[in-house]
């Protein structure tokens, strides 16, 4: 498997997704071939640039080189493979003369193996003891020694291929004791190999031993290995090629420079403005861990200069308190360089966002639990990387594990100061409001509006008391006072399921309105949207319904109200968007009317389905 | 013999040869692609298409449709 494909296949071109998958998947050579094939065969701006690249290795690479092409191809870059003579690195790299200076390339890549650099500890009781402990500091000279040559001749950066443990090695229990046999060997190289790469220099350290231990040892093929000193089966090769290719590829191109996050069922389990701070899931125990450790990758993320933006629907007042106050928060809100905290669009707060950092949407990332919001996201900000697939928080989190979107060699003081420096640039500049009739038609929503009773109606209560935000009166009502008025004669009480091309998104709202008869009028009391659905005109079409159904009972009047709360500012509007009139003012907030009342139409990209109980 | 047969197929479709190639014809000295660095990844191909793993005497003697189908055979792979 390799990690990432799925986010790796979506940003190549559409005609050769599908070959690549398939190579991938098959791993067999003809498939590498045409997968290969597909790609010279796109339009060459879509195959990227020109690259050479110096391999040297000690082990064979030709027979696996469809693969590597495949991998570099995929970054996406036309890569030109330069194969150095099996076994001749030290030669090639000492000679100042040798091709590896003379061609102009991408980067020097050295591949090395123990089989070849320290033969005789596969068979450490033949080799005296204190042979044995001067074998890596033998070996780790000689790397340095080739490393300081490199880089006195060479200009590119030089990647060097740590060791990985031989597959087929015998008496691994015994050599595993000894503190300088094979394995405490390849140990002590390895750590060499990566101190060379933390000078800050050209050199990269090109961890095999970890491509190795994720999968490399599984797929080791004796046989091949000894017909033709390559040891990849074909699936390690092409696991090797994508592997070596995610190394290569910061070299080519950019890192994304900021990830925007969403909040609920992002950074924490549950929604604040719906359950309250208490209920929210974070923590050491499972659930919540999933959580808090998708907050500390971010927040490591931060530390490589990555920055955060916090790209919300809530109210900011509510979510800036929990943020503060949850013990276990390992991101506070100082942590995000820019908060868009409110209810406009997401793809809106994006804009404005790499406006305000003046960034391009081609720099951002995005993680965010809604399969709505990504998909908006995508439809209108198709330059944005979507980090995740699915809802599932474990998903989430393995999205951020695998994403080579963040990838770096090194990070540099810049990078660290970063966020200070784009915190200091921030400067609000509005976007104008698109057009989102296009993007809501190509959802496929479809709305189920069903009167208020047996079936649904523990659902409305539960609504009744927790929706905080898009619910005009908050008024908390008990399942004996729902069933109540929905029982009273002429009542108008309605809950609405939502179903869009991700399924069904359950109950998300509900209207309750009671008669007067006395004046032939009807009264909403409630009226409420969950905040997971919002944006989608799930409001409109219930309005629209009371509206028509009052119509058709001959009602002169609908009386609505506004009361206003901590929390529910985002419907302050709400009744003057439908036009109703103000008929009382207060305080606490408005009165409305409409009268007449005529049927009204619910939005052009809702179908609205009409269940009888 | 089917000439249709999925070995010959198999190695048609790896050296990218007219599909008319005979049997005959699909051997180490008439395919010029078929060199060394070919016959690793043939035998990768082979060993993964009809599920196989071909012993060190084997692999040596691979270098035809017939040495192959004869190797095949004694794995007992229906072709």
């Amino acid at each position: 498997m390799i990690p990432g494909l799925e986010a790796l296949l979506r940003r190549s071109p559409e005609s050769v997704r599908s070959a690549v998958s398939e190579a991938v998947q098959a791993a067999t050579w003809m498939k590498v071939r045409r997968a290969l094939a597909a790609w010279k065969n796109c339009p060459p701006e879509q195959q990227g640039p020109e690259t050479t690249i110096h391999l040297l290795s000690s082990f064979n690479l030709e027979t696996i080189e469809p693969a590597l092409q495949l991998g570099l191809r995929c970054i996406p870059c036309r890569p030109k493979l330069l194969l150095a003579p099996l076994d001749t690195i030290e030669q090639q790299i000492l000679d100042p003369t040798s091709v590896v200076y003379r061609e102009r390339n991408l980067a020097t890549v050295i591949l090395w193996r123990a089989e070849e650099l320290m033969p005789d500890l596969f068979f450490p009781l033949s080799t005296k003891s204190e042979d044995r402990g001067k074998r890596s500091h033998e070996i780790s000279a000689r790397i340095k020694n080739l490393v300081e040559a490199y880089l006195e001749n060479g200009a590119s950066p030089l990647l060097v291929g740590t060791l990985p443990l031989p597959p087929a090695s015998g008496g691994i229990i015994l050599d595993s004791q000894l503190g300088n046999g094979l394995a405490a060997t390849i140990a002590e190289v390895n750590a060499a190999i990566h101190r060379l790469g933390a000078t800050g220099t050209r050199v990269r350290v090109l961890d095999v031993h970890r491509w190795a231990a994720g999968e490399g040892s599984v797929l080791h093929d004796l046989q091949m290995d000894f017909l033709a000193r390559q040891p990849f089966t074909t699936r390690a090769a092409i696991s090797f090629a994508f592997f070596l290719a995610r190394n290569m590829r910061p070299l080519l191109v950019p890192r994304r420079k900021v990830l925007a996050v969403d909040l609920d069922n992002t950074l924490w389990g549950g929604i604040v403005g719906e359950d309250g701070q208490r209920q929210l899931k974070l923590g050491r125990d499972f659930p919540g861990s999933v959580f808090l450790r998708i907050q500390k990758e971010i927040l490591e993320l931060k530390r490589q200069g990555v920055l955060l933006v916090l790209a919300s629907k809530n109210e900011e007042s509510e979510a800036r308190q929990a943020m503060t106050e949850l013990p276990e928060m390992a991101l506070r809100w100082e942590d995000f360089v820019c908060r868009k905290v409110n209810f406009n669009a997401k793809y809106l707060n994006l804009r404005e966002a790499a406006s305000e950092l003046g960034l391009g949407l081609d720099s951002f990332a995005l993680l965010d639990d809604s399969d709505y919001e990504r998909e908006q996201v995508r439809q209108f900000n198709p330059e944005v990387a979507i980090l995740n697939e699915q809802d599932d928080a474990l998903q989430m989190l393995e999205s951020l594990l695998r994403t080579d979107v963040f990838d770096a060699h090194h990070i540099s003081d810049e990078d660290s100061k970063r966020h200070r420096e784009y915190e200091l640039r921030s400067v609000r500049t509005a976007q104008p409001q698109e057009k989102m009739e296009d993007f809501l038609l190509s959802l496929e929503l479809r709305a189920k509006v069903e009167p208020v009773g047996r079936d649904n109606i523990e659902r409305v209560v539960q609504m009744l008391g927790k929706t905080n935000q898009f619910n005009v009166t908050t008024r908390r009502h008990s399942l004996e006072e729902v069933s109540r008025i929905a029982s009273l004669p002429g009542s108008i009480c309605l809950a609405l399921r939502l179903i869009d091309k991700f399924g069904d998104q359950g109950i998300v709202g509900a209207l309750l309105a009671a008669p007067d008869p006395a004046d032939k009028s009807i009264t909403v009391d409630s009226f409420l949207v969950s905040c997971r659905a919002l944006g989608r005109g799930v409001e409109d079409v219930l309005w629209a319904e009371l509206a028509t159904r009052a119509a058709s009972s001959r009602l002169r009047r609908i009386n609505a109200e506004y009361i206003s709360s901590a929390k529910n500012g985002v419907v302050a509007p709400l009744f003057d968007r439908f036009g109703l009139e103000v008929v009382g003012e207060t305080i606490a907030g408005k009165k409305y009317r409409l009268d007449p009342v005529k049927p009204i139409d619910s939005p052009v990209w809702i179908t609205v389905e009409r269940i009888s109980l | 013999m089917n000439e249709n047969d999925s070995l010959r197929q198999l190695l048609i479709d790896f050296f990218e040869l007219p599909v008319a190639t005979s049997r005959e014809d699909l051997t180490q000295k008439t395919v010029a692609e078929w060199d060394s660095l070919a016959m690793v990844q043939l035998i990768a191909e082979l060993q993964s298409t009809y599920k196989v793993q071909f012993g060190v005497d084997e692999i040596e003697h691979l270098g035809s449709y017939g040495e192959i189908r004869a190797a095949l055979l004694r794995k007992e792979v229906p072709l």
